[in-house]
């Protein structure tokens, strides 16, 4: 059996915002783009097109940003826009007066641009972890340019 | 005195009393028109509860009801005094307790004439319920007074309003000792099954015939008057209660007379009458029933009294639907399905004189079954009817075929059967002419006539094939079947446009399914005319499709062959879930002259379809003929037909029966076996898969049928997967496999089950390297895909790609699709295909731990490759394993443990607490498989052999997942299922390294087992109970034995504020106790709950007693202080219980706290 057909090429990744995939293929708790929109799927159905016809999928998705709801019907043999959706872990290094966050890179740089989430429970864990001086990791989230902090988890708690 | 003994009625009562009854009776009032008009109905409901709950409220409630005008008011009081009887009956006296049931009785029979119908039934239901829970205590002369009463009420000689009062009452009292309709009364099971058994045997004939004599007193005058009169409501009461005792569930008539008769069958089948699905009860009442319902012309009477009343009310159309019609028809119907003992097995002929008796009786509702279904169509009322069928159905219940048929040839000239045909062949066209989708009495009566031929038909095809049905009930089931075969296609066609929602069509298949079954019995009782009639009806659609190709739309025939395949798959093939399918005996009989295969009418409708099948391999043919639809009808019938028909093995698929020489039975076998036809069309079969695989992208439902149904019940057939393995097809199917990108486009269950299938084939392979070695072949390109991508320096970014993504998701399934066939055959490539990938998978975890679906992917393989793999491993192996697992276990904990998630939307969120907790359920299943080590194990390893231990292991895991394991998640049932049997398991396998675990963990699990004691679920409780009788037995035996058994977990301790924290089995033994005594729970916990309460009691004995004395000292009523300190002694002491935890004690510790329960229960817990 050959093997020459998959390759893990390390192309230059992030290029590329969108993957075509077969709309057969998207399962719940997949990504899709919708409307221009990168959204994760939390129901998918399929029916007919009459009787005899081709089978058609049907999406309920939420915006990942956002968390608007957006719905789209697709002949399951056809592609969709799946959005590349990247998280990077970054540790915690300071909280600005403004509200932004400085955040350190796995290459050693600052990562300056974000502000603290308007979610309560995770700006809080954020504000509280980093005054008490334990070391906070958010992971960030992106997708199609739009940039987000969507998770807080402390490490090492006290050592 | 609680003011019901006789002496108080007339006076008594002191102006004070008279004040205060006055004022309570004026408060329910009130409260009760305030809940009517809906004004503060709280306040309302607390005035009337308190009624209720009050202690011996019984004088309030007797002045409320003979005096209040407001019937509501004495409905309730009628209420409390229920409640409060059955809550305080214990200690009633029993002049009281015969006081509250006769002013009751009496109550009803003085207001037989008032118009409030529902308080009198409560009254009544109230007499009924307290006289139930008197029942064991009265004695026979007590009951008789109130039964003396009841019968001279019954008799007619207090008029007719105290006549049907009387009946009422009964038919309370008869519902009250039923099991399924008693009302809860917190008294063990015993107690209602005595009384059910006394009310059986002692006094339900005397009932019946009570009301057959009352019965009989009214019956010529409704005959003689020409106007309804007030007798017929006394008479519908009769018929009701006659039905209601036939509908008794008999369970003690059959007792004493069977050991002296001999077994003798007269015709009715042996017991698997019961197991089978309809919905006909049969009655059973035994034979001391004989004289009053069979020898004294009780039937002919009803049968009169039916059909005279029915041809005087003849013009009047809705006399049909009177309440009076519909109970005699129900009570007819019911003696239709008499049968055992009640006949005497040397008197066949009584037993088909009473069905003959009936079945004359009933006729007139259906026969002439066009006249009638013609009046129906025009308006008359279809409820007749539809009870004639049932009637029919009954009857067909208790007797054979034969005697079924035989039954009508005394009345007509004609059999049973082709009236069962005609009748049935009415509503079908009836049906078929009126498509609308409205409920309407058609579909009711082909739903009960189909349920008649199954009954009659599945009997004899279980029967070895020898019992046919006569020549013209053959002939009459052939003419229905093409009927309905016509009907069926009709409705195909003229649906065949309409789209119809998904969940609709849903619903509709599996009631579809079992009807097509129903159908494919009348086919099958006929097959010399069936079959061909189907071969021809098939090869004409076909024929009409390849004219039309190109011209005419195709679409209804389409959907006529759909409808066609799945009614021939159900006809030639039965379902076979789990078990081998036999080729139906009907087909293997018949047929008897042929002699050439090829003749065969079987061989010649299967062969028609596989052909017809083989052109979907041609492209064009494929997008003209085969639609998605019809690719899973024909994908759907050859996983059918194939499991039954291709290439069996002589002696497994045959049945025993006596036909192995008949030479058309060896013709139809030896067709499709594998030196005949067979591998020709497997090769068909496994080349339509492909093709179907390939050429319908998207096509989820097609692709499912192929894999799951298709494929799989191929190579679950050992001697298939030989030849499958020497077919080049096959060898084009796992090629593609391997390396054809449009099958990674199947979706993800597909996958998995066509890795499952390709593996398991591997069987065929001639040695056992053979197989490991296909198994490689088959899967290295999957791991060497996972290795290389888990090597790659960029595998960060590269892993979030959707692509990427998508392929290691695809190649999971896979490998857990392999890893669950494993096989010892194939158990070594699977074992070195899973370590291959082990680090692979742990790195994969890592970068994968914010995509939550392949990390559920990534636990799913791994559990299943360790339950495939662990119990064949040897100790080296077996530790490898459970380090990789360890290092999962906590490279998963350590990414989730205090992650702070972002909150969206709700419906994100809830996904993510769904996520997490299928990862959870696996990953509890992981530490489940790990346990099994140590009770399967297969491997070489002697057991002194120092291995693993497996529960120290599995502790660890326990210690690593607990924290993640909230209260929260443990609502999801499943979940909860599978972690409270993890603990239980653990607990009473290895519960000393429980007392190992740190103080924190060790809390955590026994905070979850306390709150899974809370849990209504009674496997969750009954697993936290053994959870616990394991804790406490294994300290009490280590303490015995001068360890330290639990150590400081059990003994408390003292915080550094002073407070002293009590310990942990001091803690459970409290609160078992208090759930024992005042919380609700089913009586099946009772046995499990003492078993762990009696090691809790050995371990604590000074707490037991503190606990015991408290509850003594809370009790306000002497009394209950005396009773509560008895029971408490005798729960310790009774039944030569001694301090050592061995089985015998353990039973007599059940005993106790049963009999402890009992006792004090019904006063302790008070509502």
């Amino acid at each position: 059996m050959s093997d020459d057909e998959h390759h893990f090429e390390s192309s230059d990744s992030g290029a590329s915002k969108t993957f075509p995939q077969q709309a057969g293929n998207i399962r719940k708790g997949g990504f899709i783009v919708i409307k221009g929109r990168p959204c994760k799927v939390v129901e998918v159905s399929t029916s007919k097109t009459g009787k005899h016809g081709h089978a058609k999928c049907h999406f309920v998705a939420i915006d990942i940003f956002n968390g608007k709801k957006l719905e789209d019907i697709v002949p399951s043999s056809h592609n969709c826009d799946v959005p590349h959706v990247n998280r990077l872990d970054y540790q915690l290094i300071d909280i600005a007066e403004d509200g932004f966050v400085s955040l350190l890179t796995d290459s050693g740089g600052t990562k300056d641009d974000l502000k603290l989430p308007t979610d309560d429970a995770l700006a809080a864990q954020m504000k509280s972890g980093f005054e008490e001086g334990r070391d906070v990791v958010v992971s960030v989230m992106s997708s199609m340019g739009e940039e987000q902090i969507n998770a807080v988890k402390e490490v090492g708690a006290g050592k | 005195m609680l003011g019901f003994s006789n002496d108080s009625a007339g006076g008594g009562v002191g102006a004070e009393d008279l004040a205060q009854l006055q004022s309570t009776m004026r408060a329910i009032e009130l409260a009760c028109s305030y809940i009517q008009i809906n004004s503060n109905p709280v306040a309302a409901e607390a005035t009337i509860l308190s009624l209720h709950q009050s202690p011996q409220p019984y004088k309030a409630c007797r002045y409320i009801l003979e005096h209040s005008q407001v019937p509501n008011a004495r409905f309730q009081a009628a209420a409390a005094i229920r409640e409060a009887a059955i809550r305080e009956w214990s200690f009633l006296a029993t002049d009281d307790k015969g006081g509250l049931i006769s002013f009751c009785l009496s109550y009803v029979m003085q207001h037989a004439n008032s118009s409030e119908g529902y308080v009198l039934s409560k009254v009544s239901s109230v007499a009924a319920q307290l006289m139930k829970r008197g029942w064991l205590e009265f004695t026979p002369a007590e009951k008789e007074v109130f039964f003396y009463q009841i019968n001279q009420a019954i008799l007619g000689s207090r008029g007719l309003d105290v006549q049907f009062i009387g009946i009422n009452f009964l038919e309370s009292l008869v519902s009250e000792f039923s099991p399924s309709t008693s009302s809860a009364m917190g008294l063990p099971r015993e107690f209602h099954e005595n009384c059910r058994k006394s009310l059986e045997q002692n006094f339900l004939k005397t009932f019946y015939q009570w009301a057959k004599d009352a019965a009989l007193s009214v019956t010529n005058k409704i005959i003689e008057s020409h106007s309804s009169v007030p007798e017929v409501k006394v008479c519908n009461a009769t018929l009701r209660l006659m039905y209601q005792i036939l509908n008794w569930e008999f369970r003690y008539s059959k007792g004493g007379t069977r050991a002296s008769i001999n077994v003798f069958s007269d015709g009715i089948r042996p017991d698997n009458a019961s197991a089978r699905k309809t919905e006909c009860i049969i009655v059973q009442p035994g034979a001391s029933w004989c004289d009053v319902l069979l020898s004294s012309s009780h039937v002919g009477w009803l049968i009169n009294l039916y059909s005279s009343v029915r041809q005087k009310f003849d013009l009047e159309g809705y006399w049909l639907d009177c309440p009076v019609a519909v109970s005699a028809r129900k009570l007819i119907v019911q003696l239709c399905s008499l049968a055992g003992e009640i006949f005497p097995s040397n008197n066949v002929q009584m037993r088909e004189q009473h069905l003959l008796l009936l079945l004359s009786g009933v006729l007139p509702w259906i026969d002439p079954p066009d006249v009638i279904s013609k009046e129906i169509e025009e308006g008359r009322s279809g409820s007749e009817m539809i009870d004639g069928c049932r009637a029919l159905l009954s009857i067909g219940t208790v007797t054979t075929p034969v005697v079924f048929d035989q039954l009508l040839r005394s009345l007509r000239p004609f059999g049973t059967l082709t009236l069962l045909s005609m009748l049935m062949g009415e509503v079908v066209k009836v049906l078929m002419a009126n498509s609308t989708d409205e409920e309407t009495w058609s579909y009711e009566a082909r739903d009960i006539l189909l349920d008649t031929w199954t009954t009659l038909l599945a009997s004899m095809d279980g029967s070895g094939g020898n019992a046919w049905l006569p020549p013209e009930g053959m002939h009459a089931a052939a003419s229905l079947f093409s009927l309905i075969v016509e009907s069926e296609l009709k409705v195909a066609s003229a649906s065949a446009t309409t789209t119809e929602d998904d969940a609709d069509c849903l619903a509709s298949v599996s009631a579809m399914d079992e009807r097509l079954g129903s159908y494919a019995l009348i086919a099958r009782a006929a097959v010399d005319a069936t079959i061909p009639f189907l071969a021809k009806l098939f090869s004409d659609r076909v024929a009409c499709l390849h004219q039309g190709r190109g011209t005419v739309d195709p679409t209804e025939t389409l959907e006529e062959v759909y409808s066609l395949l799945l009614i021939v798959g159900h006809v030639l093939a039965d379902e076979g879930e789990g078990e081998t399918a036999l080729v139906p005996d009907a087909l293997q009989s018949h047929f008897v002259d042929v002699v050439e295969a090829n003749n065969h009418p079987v061989v010649v409708l299967s062969s028609s379809i596989i052909k017809f099948a083989e052109q979907c391999l041609d492209a064009e043919m494929r997008s003209s003929i085969f639609s998605p639809r019809l690719m899973e009808a024909v994908i759907w019938f050859l996983a059918r037909w194939s499991f039954t028909y291709l290439m069996l093995v002589e002696d497994c698929n045959l049945g025993s029966n006596q036909l192995q020489s008949l030479p058309s039975r060896a013709c139809l076998f030896t067709f499709f076996n594998e030196h005949n036809q067979g591998k020709f069309v497997l090769d068909i079969i496994v080349r339509i898969s492909l093709t179907s695989l390939m050429s319908y992208p998207g096509e989820k439902d097609l692709q499912e049928l192929i894999c799951f149904q298709l494929l799989h019940a191929l190579v679950r057939r050992r001697n298939i997967c030989f030849h499958l393995l020497s077919l080049d097809s096959w060898r084009k199917l796992a090629n593609a496999f391997a390396n054809d990108k449009s099958l990674f486009l199947l979706n993800s269950g597909s996958q998995r089950s066509l890795a499952q299938t390709l593996v398991l084939s591997a069987y065929g392979m001639q040695s056992s390297d053979a197989s490991n070695q296909y198994v490689k072949d088959l899967m290295a390109h999957m791991t060497s895909s996972l290795v290389d991508l888990s090597n790659n320096s960029d595998l960060k970014n590269l892993a979030q790609r959707p692509d990427i993504i998508m392929l290691v998701s695809c190649v999971l399934e896979r490998l857990r699709g392999a890893a669950s066939a494993t096989e010892p055959r194939t158990q070594r490539a699977i074992y070195e295909m899973g370590l291959a990938v082990m680090n692979p998978v742990l790195r994969l975890l890592e970068v994968y731990k914010h995509e939550s679906a392949v990390i559920y992917l990534l636990l799913k393989f791994v559990v299943d490759w360790v339950d495939g793999q662990l119990s064949y491993l040897e100790a080296h192996e077996t530790a490898v394993v459970i380090n990789f697992c360890m290092s999962l276990l906590q490279m998963y904990s350590s990414h989730n443990i205090g992650k702070i998630s972002l909150s969206l939307s709700s419906t994100l969120l809830n996904e993510a607490k769904t996520e997490k907790y299928k990862d959870l359920r696996a990953l509890l299943q992981l530490l489940s498989h790990l346990c099994s080590k140590d009770m399967v194990d297969f491997s070489s390893d002697s057991i002194e052999t120092q291995s693993t231990n497996i529960s120290q292991v599995v502790y660890f895991g326990l210690h690593i997942i607990t924290p993640l394991i909230t209260l929260e998640l443990l609502k999801y049932p499943k979940l909860c299922f599978d972690y409270f049997s993890l603990i239980s398991h653990m607990l009473e396998v290895y519960p000393e390294t429980l007392a190992q675990l740190n103080n924190d963990a060790f809390s955590h699990v026994l905070t979850t087992v306390d709150f899974g004691l809370h849990q209504q679920d009674v496997d969750i409780v009954t697993m936290c109970l053994r959870a616990l009788k394991a804790l406490a037995s294994y300290h009490y035996k280590e303490k015995n034995a001068g360890n330290s058994g639990l150590g400081s977990h059990a003994a408390g301790h003292t915080d550094p504020n002073g407070v002293f924290h009590e310990g942990i089995l001091s803690r459970f033994l409290r609160t078992l106790l208090h759930f024992l005594l005042f919380e609700d729970y089913s009586t099946d916990l009772v046995s499990t709950a003492a078993d762990a309460l009696f090691p809790l009691i050995l371990c604590e004995p000074n707490l037991y007693q503190g606990l015991g004395n408290e509850l003594i000292e809370k009790q306000a009523n002497p009394n209950f202080k005396t009773r509560l300190a008895n029971a408490l002694q005798v729960l310790t002491t009774s039944n030569q219980l001694s301090s050592s935890l061995d089985r015998l004690n353990y039973q007599r510790f059940r005993k106790n706290l049963n009999n402890f329960l009992v006792e004090v229960r019904g006063f302790l817990k008070t509502r």
